[in-house]
């Protein structure tokens, strides 16, 4: 079979593609971030109710959990959508393959968001069941991780698409790629280390405000971080080494631009991890965040490389449109100011009320 | 076909985006009117210095933030992954076309979020005007976001210019974008309404219950009264076809329409009496009632909605099979297999039929049916139709059945998914027709040297179909045909008798003897054969008549004619039911299957009058002149009715159709068609009355009236060329002229004699006589679409048996100079007509 008959026929852009990189690129940094704090909040919180431990950080995460999930799931619309301008011809084959799953995400966050609003609302009443609630929200974030993962590991490895003659009910996970473990892992632990320095920022605020007993949480905070990201260099080495051989080869301008964020995306990561050792938090914040950013691009670059013998972005075609790119532009911006000015209210009223 | 299709079984044909889209339509609706209740009765209870009336908006704004920023949005997120899986195309198309409303749609939404928690989270934290301030915001960044989806789901009913233009503004602001919006945010402030009364009617304190129940109530009341108002406004706005396909094509649709028409009222009095006049009475289960009846009243007008974009995803752009209209004729030319990616057999081959059927029909069905589910199942659907059936079903989708897109594959491809959906997806149920055992009939005697006459008989019509009503309970049987006989004198100029004869004829038909005298015509002898039924021992498609010539109470001559008769209509083929017996007849299953389908397009009750054993007449609605039926004036006649109608329904390119119901071809029992033009190579059903669409278009422009206008646009869309050529003509009175082929007698200078009508019933083949006046053309050549030399299927001389009689031949009376069956000289003048000396052109072997 000529596998490439089965990639379908993309739509046409508004807009030249980088516009809709640039954006997917921007917004899914957002939408990581958050995922992070969302995914890694819950696995800490499900091992420290596990281990027995008690602070106020159980309370914590019990508090801002179905925030993360909200701004997760909000901040996720926004590079699916891009992802879908650019990719949606590979993504929504690779959905349908596995829709069941697919949309069993949707069954799974409601009811793992629900279980956050009651861990929440209910968390004195529910005592004796916090790990269970924990382990079974951290349980639910990462199946859906694991399906959304696999769907982007699917949508890029057109080869394993004729499956689906074999299989057509929606049943496929792409349990054969070995490069699904390895990211899936690489994204879990990513998260891990992240909500542990999130925390660790907390109780950095929280002490500079002079709370004396945030200096010891700061301690156990930033151990989840280093922990996990100590890990993680060992899990990416093993994601780096199960990647196909065309995007090991590191072809072109896209592998040269892949192996410098890679650099600048280690280097960052070493450094956060040293400020992390040494308690730094900020520093360490500032360089995780940009270890993110590259790691985001280097993420491109890899599905660039790889689909390269089928389709490269820039072979699509633009119909030029741009007064509705000037639209969002500017109400993106009002929506910017709108939350901006919201809060304000808030703090300011607060500042007063106190 | 750009995309797979996600195999669902019972849960396709809309069941699943039917549940997540109405379960998230109704939460995301209450998500922004509830954003101005909370807002209002803030804003009542700061008014009323009421505290009670805060709490309970903080409470309820608690109930609000659980149902719809969770339920309600990750909700949003599963109708996009639905619509995404069950049509990729269309997707991507709204995706692309409005990625930068999606876009704003995501701001707001953000809005939306941060508005709604920084609210619940500063109840009493912060002053009310800041807080007030947040949930006037949240309320706008709602309705902002239904004010962007709103356009986006219009477009999809109403795409409006952009499908020239392709214009993101076109396309947003389409036709009904401004009455859909008012209609929904009346929708939204009413369900606000009924979710209030959720909240409200657990306040504790009476008073302050009914206050807020009765609070509730004007918002559903009043709202529900600007609702109807804009649900009109909506209605007028749409483009006739899509109205026409809400309110009179799409049959499904009829029930949710009638459900929005109940509810209205319901909700309507729900919340005028119960909360308004004695809000007392609204308990819990009330409460919930009326919270249920807003789910359904929700889901019959997106249901509705869907419907109107029949047979599209997007209206005049995209089908719902996800095929682009611009794109269908390239399907068609180039084969369906061919042009769509997901599929493993690209080519037909013998032993990958069904393989490949079974591929179309994944592709090309499953996008709108379930199989064996609630919604739009294809099985009972499927299981009614014969191959043949199926194959003109699939031809003709797209004209009659609007709601369903053509065709998008080559004659080839057709027939091959009619096999898979017709013997694989369902039992087989076509049968084999096997070696038909053929009868011997005797022919009437004949001395050439002795007898003094020759009685020559053939009827008016060769092949009568009878639906048997008293068996079916359904009456569309033709008139009765007429026995003709002429008695000839033999002798040097022979003379037809008509004075001192009588002429007796006995016929055995399925329902005993018929037997008379023959009266006087014109010239001949006839008797209307009005109880004649076809013959109910063995299956044969005629009987047998026998006539005696009688003078002075002896019998000069005799004998014995066809009279074709079957109950062959081929109804099973579409309509489902079995045969009635032996591979023929209307069963009662059938017929009930039909009044069924006529009770439903057309809003009659024939199906009552069935079921009370009693016997449903067309003819008494729709005339029939061959019964001599005036029906009922405003109705079309039951020819233009029925051909008219099924031209629409069923394919045009072959001659299928037609003996698919009248039972001439190969498939059938009865194959009646058996005279000499069956026989000769390129002549077919529409050489002589057109292509179906044609034939019905002759007979609906004689009709004049408006159900003929709507039948005639829609077979106007059949036929390249159009219908404004075809001359109108009336049934069974104006048939094809066989003079228009056969000029003055001679040769045929055609092969194509459609269009050209005889003028009146006199110049009928039926009824007309040679040049000489004297002869029936029926009386040598045989009744219509049986002319000798006719090959029946089932006897090989009962198709010939005046000839055979007379000149031991096959051929017509007289030909190959045979003049001697009646002149006992030599004859050198052609007086019958042009070429009635020649010999027979068309032997037969």
């Amino acid at each position: 079979m000529d596998i490439s008959q089965l990639i379908p026929k993309p739509d046409q852009l508004q807009v030249g593609w980088g516009w809709f990189q640039a954006l997917l690129t921007v917004t899914f940094l957002l939408h990581l971030i958050v995922m992070n704090l969302m995914l890694g909040g819950a696995l800490i919180s499900f091992f420290r109710h596990a281990g027995g431990a008690k602070s106020a950080t159980n309370g914590l995460i019990s508090k801002k959990l179905p925030l993360t999930i909200a701004f997760t799931v909000n901040f996720g619309v926004a590079p699916l959508l891009f992802l879908q301008v650019l990719y949606g011809h590979f993504m929504y084959a690779s959905s349908v393959m596995m829709a069941v799953f697919w949309l069993g995400i949707v069954a799974l966050l409601i009811i793992v968001y629900y279980s956050a609003y009651l861990y929440n609302m209910q968390y004195e009443a529910t005592r004796g069941f916090h790990t269970l609630i924990a382990g079974f929200i951290a349980g639910g974030l990462l199946g859906i991780g694991f399906i959304l993962t696999s769907n982007m590991s699917l949508m890029v490895n057109v080869e394993s698409w004729p499956q689906y003659f074999d299989r057509p009910e929606g049943m496929i996970l792409n349990l054969a790629d070995p490069v699904l473990l390895p990211r899936y892992l690489h994204s879990v632990l990513g998260a891990v280390g992240v909500a542990g320095l999130a925390m660790g920022l907390w109780y950095d605020l929280k002490k500079r405000k002079g709370d004396k007993e945030a200096e010891e949480q700061i301690g156990s905070a930033m151990t989840w971080f280093t922990g996990a990201t100590l890990l993680n260099f060992g899990v990416g080495t093993w994601y780096m080494g199960s990647l196909p051989v065309v995007v090991r080869g590191l072809p072109g301008i896209n592998g040269a631009l892949l192996v410098l964020c890679l650099l600048i995306g280690i280097t960052c990561a070493i450094f956060a991890l040293i400020k992390g050792f040494q308690l730094q938090v900020r520093t360490s914040a500032m360089y995780l965040f940009v270890c993110l950013a590259a790691m985001v691009l280097v993420r491109e670059f890899v599905r660039r490389i790889t689909l390269a013998p089928w389709f490269s972005t820039s072979d699509l075609e633009v119909v030029p449109q741009y007064s509705p790119l000037v639209a969002f532009l500017l109400v993106f911006a009002a929506g910017i100011v709108l939350v901006g000015y919201m809060i304000q209210l808030v703090l300011c009223d607060r500042e007063v009320g106190q | 076909m750009n995309y797979p299709v996600w195999l669902l079984d019972a849960f396709g044909g809309g069941t699943l985006i039917a549940i997540v889209a109405v379960a998230h339509v109704y939460i995301s609706h209450l998500a922004v009117g509830g954003g101005l209740f909370l807002v209002l009765t803030e804003i009542k209870g700061l008014r009323e210095g009421s505290t009670p009336i805060l709490d309970y908006v903080h409470k309820h704004t608690r109930f609000f933030l659980l149902l719809t920023m969770v339920f309600g949005g990750m909700s949003g997120v599963g109708i996009w992954f639905t619509i995404a899986l069950l049509s990729p195309s269309g997707t991507s198309s709204l995706i692309h076309t409005f990625v930068f409303g999606w876009a704003i749609e995501w701001v707001f939404f953000v809005g939306e979020i941060v508005a709604l928690v920084l609210y619940y989270y500063n109840f009493n934290k912060i002053s009310s005007r800041s807080h007030l301030i947040l949930g006037w915001i949240y309320f706008g960044c709602a309705w902002l976001s239904l004010f962007i989806i709103n356009g986006v789901i219009d477009f999809m009913l109403t795409p409006g210019s952009w499908i020239e233009n392709g214009n993101f503004w076109s396309g947003f602001f389409n036709e009904t974008f401004w009455p859909a919006l008012f209609f929904r945010t009346f929708l939204c402030l009413m369900i606000a309404g009924l979710f209030g009364f959720l909240t409200s009617v657990n306040i504790k304190n009476d008073d302050l219950r009914h206050n807020m129940v009765r609070y509730c109530g004007i918002w559903l009341v009043v709202p529900l009264l600007l609702l109807l108002a804009s649900a009109y406004w909506y209605k007028i706005a749409l483009p006739p076809a899509q109205q026409e396909m809400v309110f009179v094509t799409a049959p499904g649709y009829k029930p949710m329409l009638t459900w929005f028409a109940y509810l209205s009222p319901l909700l309507f009095a729900g919340g005028l009496i119960m909360a308004i006049v004695r809000p007392q009475s609204v308990v819990r289960p009330v409460a919930w009632l009326l919270v249920v009846c807003g789910f359904l009243y929700m889901g019959c007008f997106e249901f509705i909605r869907e419907g109107g974009r029949r047979p599209y995803i997007i209206w005049d752009h995209m089908y719902s099979t996800s095929i682009l209209k611009s794109e269908l004729s390239d399907y068609q030319k180039n084969g369906f297999l061919k042009s769509a990616r997901w599929v493993k057999n690209k080519e037909l081959t013998l032993d990958n039929r069904m393989a490949a059927g079974k591929e179309m029909y994944t592709l090309l069905c499953l996008p709108c049916h379930s199989e064996g589910g609630v919604l739009n199942d294809i099985l009972p659907q499927a299981e009614k139709y014969t191959v043949e059936g199926m194959d003109s079903f699939l031809a003709g989708v797209g004209d009659a059945n609007k709601y369903m897109p053509p065709f998008a594959g080559n004659e080839e491809e057709r027939r091959v998914l009619a096999e898979y959906l017709t013997t694989t997806l369902t039992p087989d149920r076509s049968r084999i027709i096997g070696e038909i055992k053929k009868e011997k009939v005797a022919h009437g005697p004949f001395d050439q040297n002795k007898d003094e006459y020759v009685l020559l008989a053939s009827t008016d019509r060769g092949m009568s179909l009878s639906s048997q009503p008293e068996l079916s309970g359904l009456d569309f049987s033709y008139g009765p045909p007429t026995l003709r006989a002429q008695l000839i004198y033999r002798e040097e100029s022979p003379s037809v008798i008509s004075e001192g004869v009588k002429l007796r004829y006995a016929v055995s038909t399925g329902s005993g003897v018929i037997k008379g005298l023959m009266t006087e015509g014109d010239g001949y002898f006839q008797a209307e054969l009005g109880k004649l039924t076809p013959p109910s021992d063995l299956f044969r498609p005629y009987n047998l008549a026998d006539i005696e010539a009688v003078i002075d109470s002896k019998v000069v001559a005799t004998t014995r004619v066809r009279v074709g008769v079957s109950n062959g209509f081929g109804c099973r083929h579409c309509h489902g039911g079995p045969w009635r017996s032996e591979d023929s007849g209307l069963s009662r299953q059938t017929a009930q299957n039909i009044l069924r389908i006529h009770d439903r397009r057309s809003g009659t009750s024939l199906l009552d009058t069935f079921n009370n054993s009693k016997i449903v007449v067309c003819s008494s609605c729709h005339a029939d002149s061959s019964r001599k039926e005036a029906g009922r004036p405003e109705q079309l006649g039951l020819s233009s009715a029925m051909h008219g109608f099924h031209a629409a329904m069923l394919g045009e390119t072959t001659t299928s159709s037609c003996s698919l119901c009248h039972g001439v071809g190969q498939e059938s029992h009865t194959r009646s068609f058996d005279g000499l033009h069956n026989h000769l190579a390129g002549l077919d059903c529409s050489s002589c009355h057109g292509t179906l669409a044609e034939h019905g278009a002759s007979l609906l422009k004689a009709e004049g009236k408006s159900g003929g206008e709507l039948l005639l646009a829609q077979l106007s869309a059949k036929v390249e060329s159009g219908l404004g050529d075809v001359k109108p003509r009336r049934a069974w009175e104006m048939e094809p002229d066989c003079l228009t082929c056969h000029v003055e007698f001679g040769e045929p200078e055609t092969d194509s004699a459609f269009n050209s009508w005889t003028e009146s019933r006199d110049k009928l083949f039926a009824h007309r006589k040679g040049e000489a006046a004297v002869l029936l053309c029926t009386s040598c050549h045989g009744a219509p679409h049986s002319l000798y030399p006719a090959a029946s299927a089932h006897s090989d001389q009962v198709g010939v048996l005046a000839p055979l009689q007379y000149q031991a031949s096959s051929y017509p009376i007289g030909a190959d100079k045979r003049c001697d069956v009646c002149h006992t000289e030599e004859m050198e003048d052609e007086i019958h007509h042009p070429g009635s000396l020649g010999e027979f052109r068309n032997r037969v072997e």
